[in-house]
């Protein structure tokens, strides 16, 4: 295993870093009040090539391999405090461009992946239900083929990006008497005859991402609408989360070296007792465990990147990187709180809201006890 | 194919006595997307092959006999 970066790689997230410190912050915790996207900021970061780096150039994207992709996502983390906005960019990255690219046909690819890596269009990943989260085999969304058109009818909810969207990845039963591998991709346009966004959903943290349901009432797609194979859904939807709980995390990951970095700051500037809080260990230990939590966490990660890069099947590795890195991210911010007493729990310190934000990466693409559950699995348990 | 169905009825289904191999295990829930990933790795340790991703179909899942057929024709050299 080479973990190695290059100048190249190290410079490149320099200038990440710079760029979203300098562009990306900005009326952040007025924005989080109202719950407000920063299109922007959507716009800057698609101007400075993020949501292309790893997609091929003849679709808009810079070519670049998983390992500067991850880096230079962990440098967004690191120089964004608006996790929201990171949060809907690798939505949209890992959970629409990369099946299309990965599934999609070359006319699907022509058409939305340069729209899509340029920001001009936003796009949604619609596969929860009311009645089905972690249970794909329970989906109620059903596809039928009529003549030249595909009949959707049912509703997804949680969707990421979905009042804002321009396209959006959905998946449908299509053959019940084949559970789970009856499951089929779509690729479904705002203003598709039968569909339509419902009113936003609010929640705790990531308030600038915005989300809501997707409802199909006898929904009218084309044939040529369908991402995949028939009954390939699964292995689009599976390939999406593999991505997705790698990459995603990568920009915790920056989260993490910035919030340690600001709690050493603080426990060495902040006296008690005539001297600095770092002094007393209770202080210390915290400092010490958020540490290792985040040196852990980007070892697990960049694993999981060279993985990816050499090919090879990551099942295993991506949810154990996805299940450390969120648990140490949650745990550290409530540390991170902790060593700021009363400052930390005010909105002004931005670490509550630090918080907020991270409890939600336990339980997207896929929760802490599911990640569990596919580890016992790969483990024959 | 009497060690496959045993543990796919001691996995899947430990309330049932048998399952029958023309059964269909992914329609009736049986196997579902996270069971799958159980039975592809006990197939593999057990009969010492590596499946695919275009292994995970349902022409190679949805029965019994189909997952025998599936794991004699990974093992032929």
């Amino acid at each position: 295993m080479d973990l190695s970066f290059t100048p190249e790689q190290l410079a490149l997230r320099g200038e990440v870093v710079k760029f979203a410190r300098k562009e990306l912050n900005a009326g952040l915790v007025e924005r989080d009040h109202q719950q407000a996207f920063s299109r922007e900021g959507w716009d800057k970061c698609a101007a400075m090539g993020i949501h292309g780096l790893p997609f091929p150039r003849e679709h808009g994207g810079s070519g670049a391999d998983v390992l500067t992709t991850m880096l230079a996502m962990e440098g967004l983390g690191y120089g964004c405090r608006d996790s929201g906005l990171i949060f809907a960019i690798n939505a949209q990255m890992w959970a629409v461009q990369m099946p299309i690219l990965n599934f999609g046909t070359e006319e699907q690819k022509r058409r939305y992946l340069p729209r899509l890596c340029g920001g001009e269009w936003i796009g949604a990943h619609g596969m929860t239900e009311p009645g089905s989260g972690s249970d794909s085999s329970a989906l109620a969304t059903t596809a039928v083929r009529r003549g030249h058109r595909w009949i959707l009818n049912g509703t997804k909810t949680f969707v990421t990006n979905a009042p804002i969207a321009d396209v959006f990845v959905v998946f449908a039963t299509t053959d019940r008497a084949r559970g789970f591998m009856g499951v089929t991709g779509f690729v479904v346009e705002k203003g598709a005859p039968g569909f339509h966004v419902g009113k936003p959903i609010e929640k705790m943290g990531l308030k600038t991402s915005p989300m809501a349901e997707l409802v199909f009432e006898d929904c009218e797609l084309p044939l040529d609408a369908l991402l995949g194979e028939e009954g390939g859904g699964t292995r689009v939807f599976s390939s999406s989360m593999e991505w997705e709980r790698g990459c995603l995390l990568a920009s915790s990951l920056g989260a993490m070296e910035r919030q340690l970095e600001t709690c050493v700051d603080y426990a060495t500037n902040r006296r008690q007792f005539n001297r600095p809080i770092g002094k007393f260990q209770s202080v210390a230990n915290k400092i010490v465990d958020m540490k290792v939590r985040l040196e852990t966490s980007r070892l697990l990660l960049y694993k999981l990147a060279w993985l990816k890069s050499a090919g090879g099947e990551a099942v295993i590795d991506a949810a154990i990187a996805k299940l450390h890195l969120s648990e140490s991210w949650v745990q550290s911010c409530l540390d991170a709180i902790q060593i700021h007493g009363g400052y930390g729990y005010t909105t002004e310190f931005e670490l509550e809201r630090d918080l907020r934000d991270a409890i939600a990466g336990r339980i997207y693409s896929g929760t802490s006890e599911i990640q569990r559950n596919i580890i016992a699995a790969q483990l024959g348990l | 194919m009497t060690e496959i169905h045993d543990y796919v009825r001691m996995e899947f289904a430990p309330e049932r006595a048998s399952v029958a191999p023309d059964e269909n295990l992914l329609a009736q829930g049986i196997v579902d997307s996270l069971g799958i990933l159980k039975l592809v790795t006990f197939l593999e340790q057990r009969f010492g092959f590596e499946a695919a991703d275009d292994d995970l179909v349902p022409e190679n899942f949805s029965t019994l006999e189909m997952i025998r057929d599936f794991v004699e024709r990974k093992r032929k050299p």
